[in-house]
């Protein structure tokens, strides 16, 4: 039995660190393992969460108010960083990493709970409130590294797609093309101007071929990007056909009011490189009508 | 089927999630495949307008009914500058923003009817239907849809 003012929650945490992490543990790799199978490396996780604690005594030993947050260059800060972005990288869902700290949480409370402290009851009701504030404010952090580090990777995975999705072809001399493929939105019209212009400058490429058969929608955006691609192409001395526009595409982009009747369009990419090989003075013939 | 979907409008991105749930709920309706790409193209401009001119805004998308038929109704809202001049923004040619200027006639033209509603500092409000295929006599529009008034 304790009285409950002379009680240090710093050194509480300090002298039961052996039993309030196998506690710990116990409560949650069951479940982790259920889950991640592949990825629980116990040892590591073993000393992440000892230096957890540690650092959390150190924390307890001042006076945590409500408002309280983990100060961003602590030690404990740093740790739950690595540990959580590790984490995201394994697969783990945000829901696993708060239940590393949740479980924390309820180990604390469950072994405050058994130290049978005496006497002033408002005192015993801080305590849990510090274990609560320290807890929380740490979970939510946890949270916060999580969503910040699956925001990174997504936009990483779209920088990627943005560079993949855009290649210049040469086709023959002086004849380039470019298949546009998904959305074209600010960004990757951008890039296709600046890919077809740069491709146009280094083949000395006549004709330009733009086929938008992998373009979801034809709207007043896209027509517009393509517009300003096309014009910039010609400044370059480049014609451009497009091709690709599908019957639905056409009869939308007539209901807009888009023309895009200054510029050569053929249905099928297979008629627009008849029309652009013939733009260079060349033809497709078959080997017997030569011969 | 889904009934009803709501796009929040934040970024460019969005525009084209509006479209996907679009073209798929008037596929889903039984609009030819042309009317379907109708909707989604005008879903498109609408929520491109949404976020160009509004700094962002709300799209959603329900299944509507009225006598014997259903239909998609689409709703842009937004809490931007609102349009001073409504005729003005419905002509064709007529752009803020060094755009093709036919968006908003474009999107009028796509859909079978549409109402702007806006106030100058408030926001605006946009509705649109289409109407998919006639029902056959025995398969009524049941009360699970909004009913319109004719």
């Amino acid at each position: 039995m304790t009285e409950s003012t002379d009680f240090n929650l710093s050194h509480f945490i300090e002298s039961h660190q052996d039993k309030l992490l196998e506690s710990w543990m116990k409560g949650l790799l069951p479940e982790w393992r259920r889950k991640h199978p592949q990825s629980v490396d116990e040892d590591t996780l073993r000393r992440q969460s000892r230096q957890l604690l540690d650092g959390l005594a150190k924390l307890l030993a001042g006076q945590l108010t409500e408002s309280w947050e983990p100060p961003l260059d602590h030690s404990i800060t740093l740790l739950l960083r690595n540990l959580s972005s590790a984490r995201v990288k394994q697969g783990y869902r945000a829901a696993d990493i708060a239940h590393y700290l949740v479980t924390l949480k309820r180990v604390l409370i469950h072994a405050l709970l058994q130290e049978n402290l005496t006497g002033d009851l408002s005192r015993f009701g801080d305590l849990l409130a510090t274990v609560e504030i320290a807890t929380d404010s740490l979970t939510t952090l946890i949270y916060e590294i999580y969503a910040e580090t699956r925001e990174r990777i997504i936009a990483q995975q779209s920088l990627s797609l943005l560079e993949l999705s855009t290649p210049v072809v040469r086709l023959w001399d002086r004849v380039v093309m470019v298949p546009l493929v998904g959305v074209i939105d600010t960004a990757r019209a951008r890039q296709v101007t600046e890919r077809l212009l740069e491709s146009i400058a280094k083949f000395e490429a006549t004709v330009a071929i733009i086929d938008v058969t992998g373009v979801p929608i034809l709207d007043t955006s896209v027509a517009g990007h393509l517009m300003k691609t096309i014009a910039a192409a010609q400044m370059l001395g480049a014609r451009v056909v497009m091709t690709g526009i599908s019957p639905d595409g056409a009869q939308t982009l007539v209901k807009l009011g888009v023309n895009f009747s200054e510029i050569p369009t053929r249905a099928t990419l297979r008629a627009g490189v008849a029309e652009a090989l013939l733009l260079v003075g060349k033809r497709i013939l078959s080997i017997k009508e030569e011969q | 089927m889904p009934i009803f979907a709501h796009v929040p409008i934040m970024q460019e991105f969005h525009i084209a999630e509006a479209r996907r749930a679009a073209l798929l709920m008037a596929l889903d309706l039984g609009l030819k495949r042309t009317e379907a790409y109708y909707v989604a193209t005008a879903v498109s401009e609408l929520a491109t307008n949404l976020f160009l001119h509004a700094g962002g805004g709300d799209i959603q998308l329900s299944v509507v009914a009225r006598s014997n038929r259903l239909g998609i109704e689409v709703i842009a809202q937004d809490e931007g500058p609102g349009i001073a001049d409504v005729a003005l923004a419905l002509s064709d040619g007529f752009t803020t923003s060094n755009g093709l200027g036919c968006g908003l006639p474009g999107a009028q033209r796509l859909m079978d009817e549409m109402e702007i509603d806006s106030e100058v500092g408030r926001g605006t409000r946009i509705l649109a239907r289409k109407w998919g295929p006639v029902l056959p006599q025995d398969r009524e529009p049941t009360s699970s849809y909004q009913v319109v008034e004719n």
